[in-house]
């Protein structure tokens, strides 16, 4: 079983720790080298951020800002050309919005298919997931299309509702479902409960770890969503903020100070995100429809 | 106790469990929005396709498979276009896969093995990941700047060499792409390959050790076949992701120079939204999407295993 409770935890196993320094030294200074190398960009990207236009470009390099300012910040902040607070509120309320119904909706549809006997499951079970096939470009002028017949343009409907039925998630939660013992629910049912009480009281308390890690998922997905809402939003207010930092550097293709503090700011939200959510996303990528 | 109980048949009419509606009940909302924005949205495709569609006029008249037709008449700028775009993207997802498939699998390597720091590492090489693609986009352009980028001011500072414009050089623009690409999906990809390595018993190892086998003996005859599986997952997923390269040309290149970054969604989208072509790039999305249905397909094969594992 991909999804089952100790499939979880395999992921990181508990080897015993040896010291075998020696041996290691080589490997970890390979490790500190390559980590520098990967934070160096994120680096570069904060530091430029900090020094006045003349310094982001001076030669030789800076690499510690010599006149550190948060000019490019305020300037950022305070810019006519888009507002990234409202970026940031707008990507927030529609990924929250979008994570909490996209997660209940893969809920309550998973739960039949795990735990229901009835005609065409397993055919619907399939439709469902066999559409994940269909790759997403196909419905991307189509569904742009009947966004103008709903006049669903520059709003937050067209952000939120066409991504809502997914099948992936679907698929995930069913998978778990599938794991949670049958007595479970006989106990309750003894106890008078109906199925809508025992999705809420026995099988989504026990399911939390999966609900999670799909709730993070989709939270990221909406969030860094690039291609949709880069043309569903043409309205500066309504942008999301991917697609408002890109708006922005297309304006100071070379203010690069500036450009570096509107891309800080947009990876703050996500960087602090991400370490509250890291072992969340780590786990759930492991399982991400893979027994090995 | 009374034998004479009527027996309960199935009642449509009442809300509770014995209702053999219930199921179905739970099914719907899903269901609806399911055909409205996946099952529709292809059908409408396909009308869209066969139809010159124009915004500005009310007739859409019916043209056939004229829209396909053009795409194979290399007379057509479309048609130009769209090919040229599709051989760039091909060109990004040949160079991008093995390295990207190679380094992950490297990186996993290292990190496999119990080590100072594993936790602290992990997350470094993850990182990059969680930014948005507008960011990574912006960040690496800034790096390969044609004169004042970090890696130009390096060979200046240290080398004393002229800045190589790289953003504006055909093939050497694909530099901060692919890297930017590699530096910011390789966390993925070492995720699914640690989690991989963590289900490979010690045993074969120390069966292996036995008989007298080296590093590399072991990597070659115990760990490469046991990631067999993993391995393949990896590659059609990424082959997947580097077919649709958008964002990273987009920002970084915007396409250029002279189209040689443009990648094939960045056209379609071009067609369809600056140029108001919707039959037109729908058809093109079909094309595209036939194509990148084999990839899908062998995903889909490799993720079914498991749902029938549930079953």
């Amino acid at each position: 079983m991909a999804m089952s409770l100790e499939g979880s935890r395999k992921i990181s196993p508990r080897q015993p720790r040896r010291s075998r320094l020696p041996r290691d030294i080589p490997r970890f200074v390979l490790l500190c080298v390559l980590a520098l190398l990967f934070l160096a960009p994120m680096y570069w990207m904060i530091s430029t951020s900090l020094k006045p236009e003349v310094d982001a470009i001076a030669s030789p390099v800076q690499w510690i800002p010599a006149r550190p300012t948060l000019e490019n910040y305020r300037e950022v902040l305070t810019s006519p050309d888009g507002n990234m607070l409202r970026w940031l509120w707008n990507s927030a309320f529609v990924a929250v919005v979008f994570t909490v119904l996209h997660v209940l909706l893969c809920a309550i549809t998973a739960y039949p298919l795990a735990r229901m006997r009835f005609r065409g499951r397993d055919t619907w079970f399939w439709v469902v997931l066999g559409s994940m096939m269909i790759p997403w470009v196909v419905t991307l002028i189509p569904t742009y299309i009947m966004m103008m017949e709903f006049n669903w343009i520059n709003t937050y409907h067209a952000l939120i509702w066409p991504g809502i039925a997914g099948a992936f998630g679907v698929f995930l939660l069913r998978q778990f479902f599938l794991s949670i013992p049958r007595e479970l629910e006989e106990a309750a049912r003894l106890d008078g409960a109906n199925s809508w009480q025992v999705l809420w009281r026995v099988i989504l308390p026990l399911s939390v770890p999966a609900l999670v890690t799909l709730g993070v998922f989709s939270f990221m997905g909406s969030w860094n969503n690039f291609v949709w809402p880069l043309f569903v939003v043409t309205d500066v207010d309504m942008l999301t903020l991917p697609v408002g930092v890109a708006t922005f550097s297309q304006r100071y293709v070379t203010e690069y100070g500036k450009l570096m503090a509107a891309t800080t700011l947009a990876s703050v939200p996500v960087l602090i995100a991400y370490l509250f959510a890291q072992r969340y996303l780590v786990a759930g990528l492991a399982t991400t429809g893979l027994k090995e | 106790m009374s034998t004479a109980l009527p027996r309960r048949r199935p009642g449509y009419g009442q809300l509770n469990d014995s209702n053999p509606l219930v199921p179905y009940l739970y099914l719907l909302p899903h269901a609806i929005f399911f055909f409205v924005f996946v099952i529709y949205p292809v059908g409408y495709g396909v009308y869209v396709s066969l139809h010159r569609w124009d915004l500005l006029s009310e007739s859409r008249p019916f043209v056939g498979l004229e829209y396909y037709r053009a795409l194979f008449d290399f007379s057509t700028p479309q048609a130009q276009f769209f090919w040229k775009s599709l051989l760039n993207t091909t060109f990004f997802t040949v160079i991008s896969v093995p390295l990207l498939v190679a380094t992950s699998l490297g990186l996993a390597l290292l990190l496999n093995r119990p080590i100072l720091g594993r936790a602290f590492f992990r997350a470094v090489f993850f990182l990059p990941g969680v930014l948005t693609v507008s960011v990574m986009g912006i960040l690496w352009r800034w790096i390969f700047d044609n004169q004042i980028g970090l890696v130009n001011a390096i060979r200046t500072d240290l080398f004393g060499n002229q800045p190589i414009p790289f953003l504006t050089t055909e093939g050497l623009a694909w530099l901060p792409i692919i890297i930017g690409t590699v530096w910011w999906t390789i966390g993925f990809n070492m995720t699914l390959y640690l989690a991989a390595l963590g289900n490979i018993s010690r045993s074969y190892y120390e069966a292996a050790e036995i008989d007298g086998a080296g590093t590399w003996a072991k990597f070659r005859f115990i760990t490469l076949p046991l990631l067999a599986p993993i391995t393949l997952f990896v590659t059609v997923t990424t082959v997947l992701a580097s077919f649709q390269l958008f964002g990273q040309t987009l920002v970084i290149t915007n396409g250029g120079p002279s189209r040689s970054t443009q990648s094939v969604i960045q056209f379609i989208t071009e067609e369809a939204f600056t140029n108001y072509q919707f039959s037109s790039a729908a058809a093109m999305s079909f094309v595209f999407g036939l194509a990148m249905l084999i990839f899908t397909y062998l995903q889909f094969k490799i993720m079914a295993r498991d749902a029938k594992g549930g079953s």
